[in-house]
């Protein structure tokens, strides 16, 4: 892409005795990391400005005359570096030595641990015994408002909290206050974080147990979650996200770096917003109806049933936002196969976006629902207001095929579909409104399934299934693709690479090419209402 | 040069550097009292506005920050920096000189001046020792017990400080009149031990010296 001329110069230098060519104005602690070495840092984050104030992240550089902070150090031609010679790990293990002086050691109950900086590095390099005597300071904790809670003795004074506060979030409500070692973290005496759309981030980026989320306050222990790359499900910005998972459940959400969507960051909302993915009473095997009685029967009968009985016909199909690219494609391919008709989905929509300053590229969304503009994209429609409510009339009286995928009906009366000569419900949960379904078959949830979303920009983006699906629930793609494969008697995507190839809007676009970071496809049809600031 | 005889000091102690009796010059001469209260209220040019504490007022905690001619300091020091941050710590002066010292109220009201947000100022204000985060008496009493001070009795010096206003340390006597603290390093370190009540310094002070001192200090207000 880039022009030659364009080119970044290049450097190269000696780290632990290897060479590594990298880009002018690298930092050291950079380059480090791809010769292979992590020198260990506080303050330092990729994120947010670098004040080179924890002094852990010093190395040896020949012909310095001191250590140099290798996080605003900038690499130079030749710099011979030793990060692992006695003088850096001999001036590591001081420092390190000096955070522990009045750190409580409490690990065994602190929820950071297993995930800690201070652990680690203490355990890599620090000294094996304290050799402090005199009485440690007591802060005690505090309640920082909103999900945060602080634990003041752990703090390690990196001022990475502060520093989000300042410089992404943009309203600095935390402070460093008093000084010297009765230094602490705080907000405006009772002031606190509520209020703020984004303070959830302080507590993944503080590298020890200082802030914690009161959400996952002793929930689980670190070691013991899965972690699962996924895209969050909660608005159409679709933030890279990690699930973390134990005993078949969505433990917590945590961002995951993706500069080009959300930085590393993600919003408070789309954070604590999980609960629904472990929503219990499943639908977990498909059901026939027979008269009033619901059967409880296997996928072979109920797709070769569900087969004899779709005649071709006229089709009005709801499907719903928070199904994946893969399972809209299907969706579609199958009711043009019986002729064609009306796909509409419902989404709730936010009064307005909420931008997070110091990133504008990411906003909550007013879209609700990661999936919108796939939808769009594939030229279906919205109905319904703005509560993801009403709009479905037409189809809640209609009298040939109603297909129902992935959207619950809530709302809707019991007589929905009472016309219907065929009505299909696919959905998570059962409803009233899907009393009157002939067939009702289990859907996996994103967490379930793998899949790709398009988010806001039809960035189109993957996400892998990290929990196991209940019963027999099965992705509505394969489901459908099923379906069809019965009807046509021609065989059809088994696999989610294969559903979403099967999406013209795409073009040449397949997993390989998305990877991890995503790609735009098309450049947006709709545009977002304004308010959004900057890019 | 012949030593002249002592001069004849109110009380044999608390000295003052001039005190050796050199100098043909008056004890308030040498403190610089004349300087006190004589600047223009406005706060004269700007460069000098800022400046702690020019003018000695009434302090009560609930005064307007700022009115009249404290509004006219506070525009001028605004004048004198790039931004609203920097004039930060002059302001706190101004609003300390004003209230006697910064509660809490006082932060948000100078941060809503400056546009700044609340938790920094807390955070500024908390760093600086010379900030009173607490109302003090009439007479803020530092007495200094770093090394100097402390090898030459300063410890007694703080005793005795305690014991005429029968408080404990950052407390305030009943009659409102005194709040003893300890000080680091004053930098009076030729003349120990060294003890600053409000702005003023007081140099080789020894602990008999107390009462008659603080008698001074009721009497004269200064
Ligand atoms: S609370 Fe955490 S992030 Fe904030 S300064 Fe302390 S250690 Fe750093
Ligand atoms: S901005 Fe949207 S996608 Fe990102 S975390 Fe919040 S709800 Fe999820």
């Amino acid at each position: 892409m880039a022009d030659h001329a364009d080119l970044p110069e290049t450097v190269t230098l000696t780290i632990d005795g290897q060479q590594v060519t990298v880009p002018k104005g690298t930092s050291i602690l950079h380059a480090a990391e791809q010769a292979g070495t992590q020198v260990p840092h506080y303050c330092y984050h990729a994120g947010l400005s670098a004040p080179a104030m924890c002094r852990l992240c010093l190395v040896e550089v020949e012909k310095a005359p001191k250590l140099l902070p290798s996080c605003v150090t900038q690499v130079a031609e030749g710099q011979v570096v030793h990060t692992q010679s006695d003088k850096s790990l001999t001036m590591r293990r001081g420092v390190l030595e000096f955070y522990l002086h009045n750190h409580p050691l409490d690990c065994p109950i602190c929820d950071q641990s297993g995930e800690c900086k201070l652990q680690d590095y203490a355990h890599e390099e620090g000294r094996p015994h304290g050799r402090v005597r005199e009485p440690k300071r007591v802060f005690g904790r505090d309640d920082f408002g909103g999900d945060v809670l602080f634990y003041g003795d752990r703090c390690v004074m990196c001022t990475r909290c502060v520093r989000f506060m300042n410089e992404v979030e943009q309203d600095p409500r935390l402070a460093v206050v008093e000084r010297g070692d009765r230094s602490i973290i705080d907000t405006f005496f009772d002031e606190g974080l509520e209020g703020t759309n984004f303070h959830g981030n302080v507590v993944d980026i503080c590298p020890v147990g200082a802030l914690l989320s009161k959400d996952f306050l002793f929930k689980q222990r670190a070691w013991d979650l899965s972690h699962t790359d996924s895209v969050c499900p909660n608005c159409s910005q679709g933030c890279n996200i990690e699930l973390h998972t134990r005993d078949n459940l969505v433990q917590r959400l945590r961002p995951r770096p993706n500069l080009d969507v959300n930085g590393h960051w993600m919003c408070d909302e789309g954070r604590l917003d999980y609960e629904w993915i472990n929503r219990g009473g499943r639908l977990e095997v498909p059901l026939v109806r027979d008269g009033k009685e619901f059967h409880a029967t296997d996928w072979k009968e109920a797709l070769v049933g569900l087969v004899r009985e779709l005649g071709a016909g006229p089709v009005r199909a709801l499907v719903s936002p928070r199904l994946s690219n893969e399972d809209l494609g299907a969706a579609r391919a199958l009711v043009d196969q019986l002729g064609g008709g009306d796909l509409v989905y419902r989404s709730r929509r936010a009064p307005e976006e909420l931008v997070l300053k110091g990133f504008p590229k990411l906003a909550r969304r007013r879209d609700l629902a990661p999936n919108v503009n796939g939808a769009d994209l594939l030229g279906m429609s919205r109905v319904g207001d703005n509560d993801g409510t009403g709009g479905l009339e037409g189809l809640a009286s209609h009298d040939g095929i109603v297909l129902v995928v992935g959207d619950d009906l809530e709302d809707q009366p019991p007589t929905f579909g009472k016309e219907a000569a065929l009505y299909v419900f696919l959905g998570t949960h059962s409803s009233e409104a899907a009393s009157h379904a002939h067939f009702t078959l289990p859907l996996t949830t994103f967490a379930e399934q793998e899949g790709t979303f398009t988010n806001h920009e039809n960035r189109v983006q993957r996400f892998w299934s990290g929990l196991p699906a209940p019963g027999a629930a099965r992705p509505a793609w394969l489901i459908l693709w099923a379906l069809l494969a019965e009807h046509t008697g021609q065989t059809q995507p088994t696999r989610p690479e294969e559903a979403f190839v099967t999406v013209s809007e795409f073009g040449d676009v397949t997993y390989e090419t998305l990877g991890k970071q995503g790609v735009i496809v098309t450049p947006p049809t709709r545009q977002e209402p304004a308010g959004a600031i900057g890019d | 040069m012949s030593p002249k005889e002592p001069m004849d000091t109110p009380f044999h102690n608390p000295g003052w550097a001039g005190n050796t009796g050199e100098f043909d010059l008056t004890e308030d001469q040498v403190r610089g009292d004349d300087f006190v209260g004589s600047r223009p209220l406005a706060g004269a040019h700007p460069s000098s506005s800022a400046s702690y504490p020019y003018v000695l007022v009434d302090k009560h905690p609930e005064s307007p920050l700022f009115e009249g001619p404290y509004r006219e300091r506070f525009d001028k020091i605004l004048t004198r920096y790039p931004d609203t941050r920097a004039a930060l710590l002059p302001v706190l002066n101004l609003a300390q000189e004003v209230r006697g010292h910064v509660s809490p109220e006082t932060m948000d009201r100078v941060g809503e001046l400056l546009d700044l947000e609340p938790a920094y100022v807390r955070g500024v204000v908390t760093f600086y020792t010379m900030y009173n985060k607490r109302p003090v008496g009439r007479f803020l009493i530092q007495v200094c017990t770093n090394i100097s001070c402390n090898l030459c009795g300063a410890d007694e010096v703080m005793d005795a400080f305690l014991r005429y206003s029968n408080t404990e340390p950052g407390e305030t006597s009943e009659d409102g009149d005194f709040t003893v603290i300890e000080a680091e390093c004053l930098a009076g370190c030729g003349f120990p031990t060294c003890v600053q009540i409000n702005s003023r310094y007081y140099e080789n002070v020894k602990a008999g010296d107390i009462p008659s001192l603080c008698e001074r200090l009721r009497a004269d207000g200064k």
